[in-house]
């Protein structure tokens, strides 16, 4: 039973295209405080149901509450409570950090006088004080993301969608933001992460493993490898994705 | 509608123009090439004909003839050929417009009384031209002869008549017929056009090339806050051009408004806006910065000059060419700018011309608002 205050509340949601369907009638929920992974390969319709869920396409079927607020009829409430991230997510290469996140200050409509207290808030956690004149196109794509992620987090929201977030990113700077994530759930804050990549999985309380636009596999990570694989204690996510593929093909 | 929202998306378009180094070349250095090349170039009005004159007269009386039509300014005897081959071979090589032939025993004739013909050949190629041409040297002719004819009367002592009907021409509006003085609005509406619609039709097709379209899906951006930011530095920028324009006009070609400053700045601003949906409109529906430059173009430019009763005066034009030249936007300016300059026409006498300018751009901010929507804004 899906709790009143969940920060995501799903149910039998879809998106067809045309005669391909994307996401065929999923459920879920997502608990507010807790790190929730959504896990699939690449075409699974992760991207899809992320897009859903922030409000920027709306769903073919299916009802849904993100943050409180409804998926068809609420969508400009969501954007501007939630914060997303996407590794499509692009800053404007011509301007500099600074005009990027006064840019965003403005879009989130951050009242004038806490823009200052949050700028240098922001170039605190991402460590980017030192090129905040330079032109964003000449920043290394690490940093790049790291001003990605902070101007998603400007308006202070409870709940952050981060879609495929580490894609391209070496392993310390990925390190390095799993950490920082976790910092925030400290503080209250709900995440929504897709990845394609199964190990990221255990930095997620819960997990959804979607194939196909359907779910294959939800819960806690140990518990998902538990039950597909009783007899291999040395299993992990991916193994246990693996298995579940090729029961549903036999 | 969400004040802040629009200032900073039009603070981040302004950053995008003055780091842009094509646009504010486009933005500013173009204009003033258009208008130093319109105001130069095209000059509709016809003086210093280039004239040849073959003299086989040979007499006072002859010599005095040219002389006095080389001081008109209409006519520059630039040739004195030989022979009426001679003349034939200028006109062939395009020397000449004008070839005039005095026969010989031209002077003795008129002073007989006899009836004494001048040959005069026109070039025709240029249409416009060779008609202006017609009509001067005929008025000159009339001028010579209404001269001798007094010159005999008084030397037989007579009392000079006059001629029955005197037709006396007074222009309106253009006093001088200087036709600069049309020319300049001309000016100011195709540059307007050409540069608000030029500039506009790559700010979003830009957000698709760069991705930034996806990000601004995401963000609680609504189609009309994101419409008026982007159009508004660009409303400044072509509104400088307009005064630029207006201020080169005067002090180059001497081209002074008679009507009030505001009026004018007022049509502008709403002319400005039709040419900036127009670019806006082509960004969103292309997503692709080549396409739209070449659409925007096409869409404006030519159009602006041509069916706009600027340099192709409207009434000529077959009736589904009139029909299409109704819904130029740059008809309305320019009929605007006309009485604005040249009439002095009051608010009152333009108001039709004000209404069209205004539903236009309010029909195609409403398209605008609508593709952006679709566009999941």
């Amino acid at each position: 039973m899906p709790l009143d205050d969940d920060a995501v509340v799903v149910t039998d949601l879809g998106k067809r295209f045309g005669r391909f369907t994307a996401v065929d009638r999923i459920s879920f929920s997502v608990r507010t405080g807790e790190i929730f992974g959504f896990l699939g390969p690449n075409g699974a319709g992760k991207s899809t149901t992320i897009r859903m869920l922030c409000g920027i396409i709306s769903p073919t079927s299916g009802t849904g509450r993100v943050a409180g607020f409804d998926l068809f009829t609420e969508s400009e409430r969501i954007k501007q409570t939630i914060g997303y991230m996407s590794q499509k997510f692009s800053l404007y290469p011509d301007l500099t950090p600074f005009e990027n996140i006064r840019f965003y200050l403005g879009i989130y409509d951050v009242p004038a006088e806490q823009w200052p207290e949050r700028i240098e808030w922001v170039f605190g956690v991402t460590r980017l004080s030192a090129v905040r004149d330079r032109l964003t196109r000449e920043l290394p794509p690490g940093w790049r993301q790291r001003l990605a992620l902070g101007c998603a987090l400007l308006h202070r929201p409870r709940l952050l969608f981060l879609d495929e977030p580490t894609s391209g990113v070496d392993p310390i700077t990925r390190r390095h933001f799993w950490d920082f994530i976790r910092r925030l759930t400290a503080e209250g804050v709900t995440v929504f992460v897709t990845t394609h990549y199964m190990d990221e999985a255990r930095h997620c309380g819960r997990v959804v493993m979607i194939n196909a636009g359907r779910i294959v596999a939800s819960g806690p990570p140990a518990e998902i490898v538990a039950h597909v694989l009783p007899d291999r204690p040395d299993a992990d996510l991916g193994d246990a994705f693996v298995a579940l593929m090729k029961r549903e093909a036999s | 509608m969400n004040a802040r929202r629009v200032q900073a998306i039009a603070r981040k378009e302004y950053y995008h123009l003055i780091r842009d180094f094509r646009s504010l070349y486009l933005a500013f250095i173009i204009p003033m090439l258009l208008i130093l090349l319109f105001g130069y170039a095209l000059s509709l009005d016809v003086e210093h004909i280039p004239t040849a004159v073959v003299d086989y007269d040979r007499t006072p009386e002859s010599r005095d003839f040219i002389r006095r039509l080389d001081a008109t300014v209409y006519f520059d005897v630039a040739a004195h050929p030989p022979s009426a081959a001679a003349l034939t071979d200028l006109l062939d090589r395009n020397r000449v417009i004008l070839g005039i032939v005095i026969p010989p025993g031209w002077s003795a004739d008129l002073k007989a009384g006899r009836k004494s013909a001048l040959q005069l050949v026109i070039d025709g190629s240029d249409p416009n031209t060779a008609g202006n041409t017609r009509a001067f040297i005929t008025a000159f002719i009339a001028q010579a002869n209404e001269r001798s004819l007094l010159d005999t009367l008084n030397r037989q002592g007579r009392e000079p008549i006059r001629p029955p009907v005197e037709g006396r021409i007074r222009v309106w509006f253009n006093e001088d017929l200087e036709s600069r003085n049309f020319i300049v609005p001309g000016i100011i509406a195709v540059i307007i056009m050409i540069v608000g619609a030029l500039l506009t039709s790559m700010v979003i097709a830009r957000e698709y090339e760069n991705g930034t379209m996806e990000t601004l899906r995401a963000l609680p951006v609504r189609a009309g806050e994101f419409f008026l930011g982007k159009a508004i530095p660009y409303f400044f920028i072509t509104l400088v051009d307009v005064l630029v324009a207006i201020l080169m006009g005067q002090l180059l070609f001497g081209v002074v408004m008679k009507a009030s400053f505001w009026l004018m700045i007022l049509a502008s601003g709403v002319y400005i806006l039709v040419a900036l949906s127009i670019g806006l409109l082509i960004s969103v529906k292309t997503k692709s910065q080549l396409v739209a430059n070449q659409l925007a173009v096409l869409v404006t430019y030519l159009p602006s000059l041509l069916l706009s009763d600027f340099v192709f005066p409207q009434q000529n034009m077959p009736v589904p060419l009139k029909v299409v030249s109704k819904l130029v936007p740059a008809t309305y300016y320019v009929d605007i700018l006309n009485g604005l300059y040249l009439r002095d026409l009051s608010f009152l006498q333009l108001w039709p011309s004000f209404l069209m300018l205004v539903m236009m751009a309010a029909l195609l901010s409403a398209l605008n608002i609508r593709a952006l929507r679709k566009e999941g804004l």
